[in-house]
C-alpha cells in the first residue's frame, strides 16, 4: 500500500516523514528542500510505503519538482494521499486541499503544527472541517510526534475503505453549472472518480494535463462555448474564476472552523531580523561577513579549525599526543629533567641538527680523503661486522665507540659543520634565536618581540658544530613525551609499531604507512574543518535565512538574467555539488536552470574546502583572506559567466520573476544541526575509505613500481609509472606552473573526489625534504616554479573552478538530460578554470618579474577575450 | 496602484494580477488573487516582503508592480 505525503512547501512533511519511518531524511527551513519523490517503510507496518513528495502549492506545476510531485499524484494513484496542512496557515494551505480532493483518491488531512496553535490560541474545530471537507481531519505535530502514528492509521483505513464520502462543493453558480456539463461529457472517456479534477483542467483549458487525459478534441471544442459563456458572465478567465471561488469557499470554511485569537499588531521577531538582514544596504555586507566568520573559524591562523586540524594530523591520526592538563615538567633523570615538553624537543630539535650536519660534514671529508663513496663503504662493513659479532653480555668495547672512532677519528677531529641551524616547520628557513637574557624575557611577558637587543634574539641562529660539539649532541636521546604527561600514542604511530610487531617487510610496510594510510590520513586530517563548515552551514540552513539570502542575492542575480532562486543551489553547494545540481530543479525556467547547474560549482564545495585549508595553511598562512576569497572568486565567476553566458543565444532572455515564502525563523535544534552535520562528515569520511583509500592504493604502486613491475628504491622514482603517466599530461599544466608529473597526477586524480588532490600531494611530495608534510608540499612547488606561491595559488585556483568530481558530473549530466548540455557544462568549466590559473599564474609572474613570454601573451589574449565575451552588447531573446 | 507605492506596514486589498498566465497563475495560487489582503511587511534590497494569506512572502520589484491595489 502506498501512502503519498502531498503539502505546501515547508509545512513539514519531511519531518512527518521521517517520524513514520525512521529514516533521517534532511530537513531545512526553507521552501524547496525536497525535489525528489522519496519512499520509505512504515514503522511497524511492512507493507506500507510512505512517499514524500515535494513541497506544492497546486496541481498546476510551475517548477520542476513540482512536476515531479503533480505526475506522481495525477499518473501513479497512490492508495491515499496524506495531506498535511500547516495549521499556523490554513488558508493557503487549504487551497491545494481543495484541489487535491479532486483528484478522487482516498484523502486524510493531518494539520500540522498544532503546538504553534495552540500556543497562538487559535482554535480549530476538526469535526466541522471534516464535514466541510468531506474527508476525515487529524490534529497533529510531526516534530513533536504528536498524532503522527494515528494519522498514519487513519490513512490506511481510509485506503481500503476508498473514497465514500461525497467531496465539497467548491464552485457555484454557473461554472458549477459548466463543470456538471463537461464533467457528463466526460462520461466514458476519464476514469470516472477523477472526472473533477478533468472537468475543472479542461474548463481552465490546460492544455498539458488535457493532453494527458487524452480528451478528444471534439469533446473540447463542444465544451468551450460554456467556459466562454461562462467567463463572459463572470468578466473574467477561466484560471482566475477557478482560483478565486477556491479562495472563496475556503474563506467560507476557514471561517465557520477555525478560530483565530486576537494578535497584538506588533511586529513579529521574524519581522525585526528581517529589516536588518535584508536591508538595502547592509545585507551584501551582512552576507559576506558570515562567510568570514565561517572561515575565520575553520581555518583562520590560530582559530578553533586549525587548532584542532594541527592536533588531528600530528597528534589524533599521527605520532600521538598529550592529554591536555596532564602536561608537566620532566622528573625523568636525564638531559631533559626540569623541561616541559616544548623545552625538550627545541633542545632536541637543536642537538639533532647539530649530529646530522657534523655527520654529513665528515662524510665529505672522509671521502676527500680516500675517495668517493669510500665513507658509505666504510660504514655498510662497519655495520656488518658490528651486527655479526657484537655479544651484548661480552659488552664488546669496541662497539660502544660511535662508527667515527673507529673508522678515522684523526680525521673526525679536524672536522667542523659550519652554519647548522635548525629548520622551520612551515618556511624551511633557520629558526630564529630565542636567547634567556632577562631583557628578551621581559619583553616576551609583555607580549613585545624581542628583537634588536643587542643579544641577537629574533634574528635567525646559525652556529658551527666541531667533534667535541658532535660528541656532546650525540648524548641527547630523543625525548621520551611518556615522561612530560599522559602520551596517547596516534593512529598514525600505532598503525607502524603494530606493523614492526607483525614484522612486514619494509616494501609492505611503506604501502601501509606512505600510500594507504598516508593518504587517507591526509583527508581525515580535515574532518575539524570540514566539522566546521558544515556546522556554519547546518545552521544558516536549518534557521531561515537560506530564503533571505536568496531573496538579498535576487537583485545582483536579475543583473545577469538569473533570478535570486538561483542562488539556493549555490549555498547547498557549499556544503557539496551533487545535492546542489539537483536544487536547481526548484528554478522555474528550464532555461534558467540549465545555467544554474553550470554555474552552480563553482561555489567551492566541502572537499574543496580540504584544498583550500591545505594551501592556506602552507603558503598563505599570513593571509588570513585567502580562503573567504576563493568563495567570493567563485562568487565572481557565477556572475560574470552569467552574464557571459546570458549573451549567448542559448540563454538569451529575462530571469523568471521573483517570488518566495520567507519562513518564519527560529532557533534550530542543537540535535538537528548536529545530525544534519553529522550526516555530512560521516559521508565525507566514507568517501576517504571508499574512494580516497584504494585510490591511493593505486597512487602508492604506480608510484614505486616500473612498466615491468619492479619495485623502485625511493631515489629512482623518475622510473615509475605514475611519473611517467605524469609526464605525459604535465606540459598541459606548463604554462600554470605546476607542470611536473606531480603536479600533473594530483590534477588528474583530483577529479575522482576534490580532496584527493591534498592525499596525492602529499603522497607524490614525500621525497621532498622537510620534516612535515606541509614541509614536503611547500619544497615540492618550490622545485616546480620560480615563483612557488603564484604556482601554488594557481595550482589551487584550477582545481577549485575546474570541473567538480566525477560524481557531480554525472547528476550533472543527468539533471542537464542530454548529453550535449552536459559536455557544454564541462567545457564551460574547464575552459575558466584553466583561464584563471594561467592568467593569475602568468600576469602574476609578470608583475613580480618574471618576464614577458609567449604564454604571458596567450593569458592577456584568453583575459581579452573573456572580457569581450562579458562586456560585448547582448543578443536579443529568440 | 501598484503594490510597490503602499508604505511599509499598511494593508490593502488586491484588484488585479497583471503579466503572463504561468506567472499570474503561480501568484494566485500563492494567495495573490482579487480580494485578498495584503500587508506590505518591508521594503528591502531589490523587492518588498508582504503578509498574505498569513505568510511572508518576498517579491522582486518588477512583479510587485504587477499586482495593482
Amino acid at each position: 500500500m502506498k501512502i503519498a505525503l502531498a503539502g505546501n512547501p515547508n509545512c513539514g512533511k519531511t519531518t512527518l516523514f521521517n517520524d513514520l519511518t525512521g529514516s533521517a531524511q534532511y530537513v531545512g527551513n526553507w521552501p524547496g528542500v525536497t525535489v525528489e519523490k522519496k519512499d520509505g517503510i512504515l514503522t511497524g507496518h511492512k507493507d506500507v510505503v510512505i512517499q514524500d513528495l515535494p513541497g506544492i502549492y497546486s496541481l498546476s506545476p510551475y517548477s520542476m519538482e513540482e512536476v515531479v510531485a503533480r505526475s506522481y499524484l495525477v499518473n501513479e494513484k497512490p492508495d491515499a494521499i496524506l495531506n498535511i496542512v500547516d495549521g499556523s496557515n490554513i488558508e493557503r494551505n487549504l487551497y491545494l486541499t481543495t484541489q487535491l480532493l479532486e483528484l478522487g483518491l482516498p484523502m486524510i488531512v493531518a494539520v500540522n503544527m498544532m503546538d504553534v496553535v495552540r500556543r497562538n490560541g487559535d482554535k480549530i474545530d476538526t469535526a466541522k472541517l471534516a464535514k466541510a471537507l468531506g474527508c476525515p481531519v487529524i490534529e497533529i505535530s510531526a516534530l513533536k510526534g504528536e498524532g503522527t502514528k494515528e494519522a498514519a492509521a487513519l490513512a490506511m483505513e481510509e485506503a481500503k475503505k476508498g473514497v465514500q464520502n461525497e467531496r465539497p462543493h467548491v464552485f457555484t453558480g454557473s461554472v458549477e453549472h459548466a463543470l456538471a456539463h463537461i464533467e457528463e461529457s466526460l462520461h466514458g472517456n476519464v476514469d470516472k472518480a477523477s472526472s473533477r479534477w478533468a472537468a475543472i483542467k479542461v474548463f481552465e483549458r490546460d492544455a498539458k494535463a488535457i493532453e494527458t487525459l487524452g480528451v478528444p478534441t471534439d469533446i473540447i471544442s463542444h465544451v468551450e462555448d460554456h467556459i466562454k459563456d461562462c467567463e463572459k458572465e463572470m468578466d473574467d478567465d477561466a484560471e482566475s474564476i477557478i482560483t478565486a471561488q477556491r479562495y472563496v469557499y475556503i474563506q467560507k470554511i476557514v471561517g465557520e472552523c477555525f478560530k483565530r485569537s486576537p494578535r497584538k499588531a506588533s511586529t513579529t521577531l521574524s519581522d525585526k531580523i528581517d529589516k536588518f538582514v535584508t536591508h538595502r544596504i547592509l545585507a551584501l555586507p551582512i552576507f559576506i561577513l558570515s562567510l568570514c566568520v565561517m572561515w575565520w573559524l575553520a581555518v583562520a591562523d590560530g582559530g578553533p579549525g586549525t587548532i584542532l586540524t594541527d592536533w588531528a594530523n600530528d597528534g589524533f591520526l599521527g605520532d600521538g599526543w598529550h592529554l591536555p592538563f596532564t602536561m608537566h615538567e620532566s622528573k625523568a633523570e636525564g638531559k631533559y629533567k626540569g623541561m616541559d615538553f616544548e623545552a625538550a624537543s627545541d633542545a632536541f630539535a637543536r642537538e639533532d641538527a647539530s649530529k646530522s650536519a657534523w655527520r654529513d660534514a665528515y662524510k665529505e671529508a672522509y671521502d676527500k680523503k680516500n675517495g668517493e663513496g669510500a665513507y658509505d663503504k666504510a660504514l655498510e662493513a662497519f655495520n656488518e661486522k658490528a651486527e655479526k659479532e657484537f655479544k651484548p653480555e661480552k659488552d664488546g668495547d669496541e662497539f660502544e665507540k660511535s662508527e667515527f672512532e673507529v673508522l678515522d677519528e684523526a680525521v673526525a677531529k679536524t672536522v667542523v659543520a659550519k652554519e647548522v641551524f635548525v629548520e622551520d616547520e612551515e618556511t624551511g628557513e633557520p629558526k630564529a634565536k630565542e636567547c634567556d637574557c632577562e631583557k628578551c624575557a621581559k619583553k616576551r611577558e609583555a607580549g613585545e618581540e624581542c628583537e634588536g637587543c643587542g643579544c641577537g634574539c629574533g634574528e635567525p641562529e646559525k652556529w658551527n658544530v666541531d667533534y667535541a660539539a658532535y660528541q656532546k649532541a650525540a648524548e641527547y636521546e630523543e625525548p621520551e613525551p611518556g615522561d612530560f604527561g599522559v602520551w596517547v600514542p596516534g593512529i598514525g604511530a600505532l598503525v607502524g609499531d603494530a606493523l614492526d610487531k607483525i614484522g612486514v617487510g619494509e616494501t609492505v610496510k611503506s604501502l601501509v604507512v606512505d600510500g594507504a594510510w598516508g593518504g587517507v590520513a591526509t583527508v581525515l586530517g580535515f574532518v575539524p574543518v570540514i566539522c566546521i563548515v558544515f556546522l556554519f552551514l547546518s545552521f544558516l540552513e536549518d534557521c531561515g535565512y537560506m530564503a533571505r539570502v536568496a531573496f538579498i542575492m535576487d537583485r545582483l542575480f536579475r543583473k545577469f538574467g538569473l533570478s535570486g532562486k538561483s542562488f539556493i543551489p549555490m549555498i547547498v553547494g557549499k556544503g557539496c555539488g551533487v545535492p546542489a545540481v539537483m536544487a536547481a530543479r526548484t528554478i522555474e525556467s528550464e532555461r534558467d536552470r540549465r545555467m544554474t547547474i553550470i554555474l552552480a560549482t563553482f561555489i567551492p564545495c566541502g572537499a574543496k574546502t580540504v584544498i583550500i585549508a591545505m594551501f592556506a595553511a602552507i603558503f598563505f598562512r599570513e593571509m588570513w583572506y585567502v580562503a573567504p576569497l576563493m568563495d567570493v572568486i567563485g562568487i565572481a565567476i557565477i556572475v560574470l559567466g552569467g552574464i557571459a553566458l546570458k549573451k549567448t543565444r542559448a540563454f538569451a532572455g529575462e530571469a523568471a520573476p521573483f517570488v518566495m515564502e520567507l519562513p518564519a525563523y527560529h532557533m534550530p535544534t542543537a540535535s538537528g544541526i548536529v545530525r544534519h552535520t553529522w550526516n555530512r562528515v560521516k559521508a565525507y569520511m566514507l568517501k576517504a575509505g571508499l574512494i580516497i583509500f584504494p585510490a591511493c592504493v593505486f597512487l602508492w604502486f604506480t608510484m614505486h613500481f616500473d612498466w615491468g613491475f619492479n619495485l623502485l628504491a625511493d631515489e629512482e622514482i623518475e622510473r615509475s609509472i605514475l611519473h611517467d603517466m605524469g609526464s605525459w599530461i604535465a606540459w598541459l599544466f606548463a604554462p600554470l606552473g605546476f607542470g611536473t608529473w606531480q603536479g600533473a597526477a594530483a590534477s588528474v586524480s583530483a577529479e575522482i573526489a576534490k580532496e584527493q588532490a591534498t592525499a596525492t600531494l602529499g603522497l607524490v611530495a614525500a621525497n621532498m625534504e622537510g620534516a612535515s608534510t606541509a614541509a614536503h608540499v611547500s619544497n615540492l612547488f618550490g622545485s616546480m616554479s620560480a615563483f612557488p606561491r603564484l604556482a601554488a595559488m594557481s595550482f589551487m585556483l584550477f582545481n577549485l573552478f575546474v570541473p567538480p568530481c566525477m560524481v557531480a558530473i554525472a547528476v550533472t549530466f543527468r539533471e542537464m538530460g542530454s548529453k550535449a548540455w552536459g559536455w557544454l557544462a564541462v567545457a564551460f568549466q574547464l575552459f575558466v578554470g584553466y583561464a584563471l590559473a594561467l592568467s593569475v599564474y602568468q600576469i602574476g609572474m609578470l608583475v613580480a618579474g618574471g618576464g614577458f613570454g609567449v604564454w604571458t601573451a596567450v593569458a592577456m589574449l584568453v583575459d581579452l577575450f573573456c572580457l569581450w565575451m562579458v562586456v560585448r552588447p547582448a543578443r536579443k531573446a529568440a | 496602484m501598484p503594490l510597490t507605492l503602499i508604505e511599509t506596514g499598511k494593508t490593502c486589498r488586491v484588484r488585479a494580477v497583471g503579466g503572463n498566465d504561468a506567472v499570474r497563475r503561480h501568484l494566485g495560487d500563492m494567495g495573490f488573487v482579487a480580494g485578498a489582503t495584503v500587508v506590505v511587511l518591508s521594503e528591502a534590497a531589490g523587492g518588498i516582503i508582504v503578509d498574505v494569506c498569513g505568510t511572508r512572502v518576498a517579491l522582486d520589484a518588477d512583479l510587485a508592480r504587477r499586482i495593482l491595489v
